[in-house]
């Protein structure tokens, strides 16, 4: 896969004016929306290559120029079929924007549209070297909720749980930065047309990351609801 | 093509708005009385003719029972939900009422669409009148806050009143609109928006662009039954619970009695944002005036526990948009609600600025409501809108858990693509369930469609079901279905867990055109004949009370004489004549007014015309 090099899409045939056209969002002959693209991808709807660092300010002004053109309101006295085709070209805009103003998010898409996601049994399961600290954890937990329900005095428990909290709150900010570093890493690599292997190992530990964060992040909110 | 109309339909009035072409600027269309504001009242006449706006407000207190106010509330919900609404508001709801909501109107039943829809035409109505063109194109505002079904019931209205909706604006969003013409201001605006039933909070950005000016929704939150209202079912829960202990009189909501203290309480909270204390005299059955002094300190106390519940959402508004309040460079308050000192001054300290409110807050929405209404006539120019969807959409999951597909605060249009197949061989269909709302679990959130995915048979895991959820510009959702495997696009029917299918629509739009197209000096003269018949009970109410005996003989005929004269007017078609008659009455009646004031009335009430005390 070419991801180094600038995305176009491959010429396609126009709806309307059916010539084989080279634009992104619209035709290059007769200048109508065109439906979205089988083969499209965020990143190509915002002409960028597959990278995982995003300028926010060029990234929000790409959005809202191509907010102008797409937005249904524009389409209001068009034909029935253009309608259409601008409220699906119109959401996809506002998905795509949705999805890579996340830094999280990115990389998830990112991983699933080189088909690298695999969120698999890891979710329910606990890194290794965590096992004993989450242990501890959801016996605190279920300590908390007993002597919740028989009405026991809970202040030194929920001490001991938001200590905990404390903890494992580190831990998602050391994994967020893990993830940078890896995102990084991809960049380079990008950039350097690194070869296929490097780049699948890249990919295989961005997804570990991210199920490991997923994992703490939800020990973290299991946590504070507890604690609410 | 004709004109494109903005419409503010609200809890306690509605407004029409157009652009004006000359000025550029918005401007509200007045009604027959000249007045702006329609009273969001309906009622219908023993004679089958409804009755809407200031006349039908006037039939709440004759004929409450064929009368029906904040119907708002009951917009796109069940009759499970509404339960609580009924200890406070005169709602008669009929009892075979299932998935949608029947109100009874004497001897008929209306939905919340129809009774809205209603109001629509009235505006319609008002609007034509004013151009002398017919208008079958409008935007409608909605709160910020409301749900698909909703939503939803507020286009059957439109369409029920003959009105293409072109566009579902969200309230605060288009008080944003109004403002930020009228301002020029640019940053990040929060608008704070407490209408009669209401609450919305909307945090925007305001950008300019070598294209023009981009109006983009960052966060919204809210309360759709929170409002003014509540304000007055607190000042009347407590009025009532004094006259109870007091005088062992109780009022049911539906009465007649309930219907003029509130009135009355309305009055009294107005002047209370104005001056600081103000005495209720509220004459009872029993012959006695109840006598209250209510300081503004002592109103703020009351209905400190409703501005409390308002910034709660504004809080939750401000986290999602990751802004901290000294963040907010403008705030604008938007509602009849905000005119209370109390609101002003918590929202001031809440961000510490002075709030805007140069423009009128019962006007600022409609008038939003044009903006967009011009937008859409005209095509994009110089001015783009990018709203939210206020809550989340998820799909129910294995155990009635739900899994979000669009968050919430995502910009509209948004969509979600999800996958699915079969768990068994030769399985002919997948049961799926789409619901609104930020909980967990699916029973906590509100239902908007269930419907079941046709498989072909096969092998278990092999289908392959893309199904699309799509939130359009409205905050409306389209679903649509797609095989995989074959790329044909699947049918859905779609059965909304809340109010009308399309068949119902159908039905009641050939119901509908029996209340339709009454030329306008119908209209007057139907009005005319509710004033006429409301101020025939008032005075016949006061002929009879003891006081009247002190009426000299000539007064006594003069009264008689207008009154036959009145009822004999009220027969015709001539509004001018019954509204003559109405005059002359009034003020025959006006030396009987006097008497019927006992000592501690009279100072209050001096003046004042019989139909008002």
């Amino acid at each position: 896969m070419a991801s180094s090099l600038p995305i176009t899409n491959p010429p396609l045939v126009c709806w309307n004016c059916h010539e084989r056209t080279v634009g992104t969002h619209f035709c290059s002959s007769c200048g109508k929306v065109l439906q979205v693209a089988e083969n499209s991808d965020y990143f190509a709807m915002f002409e960028m290559p597959r990278k995982l660092w995003v300028e926010m300010t060029a990234l929000e002004q790409k959005f809202l120029q191509l907010s102008w053109k797409l937005h249904p309101d524009n389409f209001m006295n068009a034909t029935a079929e253009e309608r259409e085709i601008s409220l699906k070209r119109s959401s996809e805009l506002n998905d795509a924007y949705r999805t890579l103003k996340d830094p999280v998010v990115r990389v998830e898409y990112l991983l699933a549209i080189e088909g690298a996601r695999k969120e698999g049994q890891t979710k329910q399961q606990a890194p290794p070297e965590l096992l004993e600290e989450v242990f501890e954890l959801n016996e605190s937990l279920d300590e908390l909720r007993e002597a919740k329900s028989s009405g026991a005095d809970t202040a030194s428990m929920k001490h001991r749980l938001e200590a905990a909290e404390t903890n494992f709150e580190g831990k998602l900010r050391e994994v967020d930065g893990e993830l940078q570093n890896a995102a990084r890493e991809w960049d380079n690599a990008i950039d350097e047309s690194a070869d296929p292997t490097r780049r699948k190992a890249l990919m295989s530990k961005l997804n570990e990351l991210l199920n490991r964060r997923s994992y703490i992040r939800n020990l973290v909110v299991n946590v504070q609801k507890e604690l609410l | 093509m004709g004109r494109i109309v903005g419409i503010d339909l609200g809890t306690t009035n509605s407004l029409v708005a157009y652009l004006d072409a000359q000025t550029g600027q918005p401007k509200c269309i007045p009604g027959p009385t000249g007045s702006t504001l329609c009273p969001s009242v309906v009622s219908l006449d023993p004679d089958g003719s409804i009755i809407v706006g200031e006349p039908a407000r006037r039939r709440l207190l004759t004929q409450p029972e064929r009368t029906i106010y904040s119907v708002k509330r009951l917009m796109g919900r069940g009759p499970a939900d509404v339960q609580s609404e009924l200890k406070l508001f005169p709602f008669r709801i009929d009892p075979s009422s299932n998935h949608v909501i029947r109100v009874q109107f004497g001897d008929k039943v209306f939905t919340p669409p129809e009774i809205s829809s209603f109001i629509l035409r009235e505006l319609k109505n008002w609007a034509e009148a004013y151009f002398g063109e017919t208008v079958a194109r409008a935007v409608i505002t909605v709160p910020a806050y409301f749900n698909d079904p909703q939503r939803q019931a507020t286009k059957d209205a439109g369409k029920l009143a003959g009105l293409e909706v072109l566009r579902l604006v969200n309230e605060p969003t288009a008080a944003a609109l109004a403002y930020g013409l009228h301002e020029e201001q640019r940053g990040k605006v929060a608008v704070y928006d407490l209408g009669g039933g209401t609450f919305d909070i909307s945090i925007l950005k305001l950008i300019s662009t070598s294209d023009g000016d981009i109006y983009q929704v960052l966060s919204t939150n809210g309360d759709t039954h929170l409002g003014g209202d509540d304000i007055d079912n607190l000042l009347q829960a407590f009025v009532h619970e004094r006259i109870l202990q007091n005088d062992k009189i109780d009022f049911s909501p539906h009465g007649e009695l309930a219907q003029e203290l509130r009135k009355e309480l309305i009055a009294l909270k107005h002047k209370l944002s104005e001056v600081d204390s103000v005495t209720l005299r509220f004459p009872l059955p029993n012959g006695k005036v109840f006598i209250h002094e209510f300081t503004r300190g002592a109103l703020e106390a009351l209905i400190h526990p409703v501005v409390d519940r308002t910034m709660v959402p504004v809080g939750q508004a401000l986290v999602d948009a990751h802004l901290k309040p000294a963040e907010v460079d403008e705030v604008v308050l938007v509602g009849g609600a905000t005119r209370t000192p109390l609101i002003r001054r918590t929202v001031q300290e809440y961000f510490d600025r002075k709030p805007h409110t140069e423009l009128n807050p019962d006007e600022v929405v409609a008038l939003g409501a044009a903006v967009q209404a011009n937008i859409l006539a005209n095509g994009v120019q110089n001015m783009l809108l990018l709203d939210v969807t206020p809550l989340s959409l998820g799909i129910e999951t294995y155990g009635g858990a739900v899994a979000k597909v669009i968050p919430r605060n995502s910009t509209i249009p948004a969509s979600a693509q999800e996958l699915y197949t079969t768990g068994v061989d030769n399985q002919t269909g997948i049961d799926i369930h789409v619901l609104q709302g930020e909980r967990e679990l699916a029973k906590d959130c509100r239902s908007l469609a269930r419907f079941t995915l046709r498989v072909p048979p096969a092998p278990a895991g092999l289908p392959r079901i893309e199904v699309k959820l799509l939130i359009d510009a409205n905050g409306i959702l389209q679903v649509s279905a797609k095989d995989l495997r074959t790329g044909t696009e699947h049918s859905i029917e779609v059965q909304p867990s809340y109010g009308l299918n399309d068949n119902d629509i159908e039905r009641m739009l050939e119901e509908s055109i029996e209340y339709a197209e009454q030329d306008f000096a119908e209209r007057q003269a139907i009005e005319a004949r509710t004033e006429a018949e409301s101020i025939l009970t008032a005075t016949a109410k006061a002929l009879a009370n003891p006081n009247a005996a002190n009426l000299s003989v000539p007064e006594r005929a003069k009264i008689d004489s207008c009154v036959a004269a009145l009822k004999e007017a009220a027969q015709g078609s001539d509004y001018k004549q019954i509204r003559r008659q109405i005059d002359e009455l009034n003020q025959a009646t006006e030396h009987l007014a006097e008497l019927l004031m006992n000592s501690a009335l009279q100072s209050a009430l001096e003046g004042k015309k019989l139909a008002e005390v």
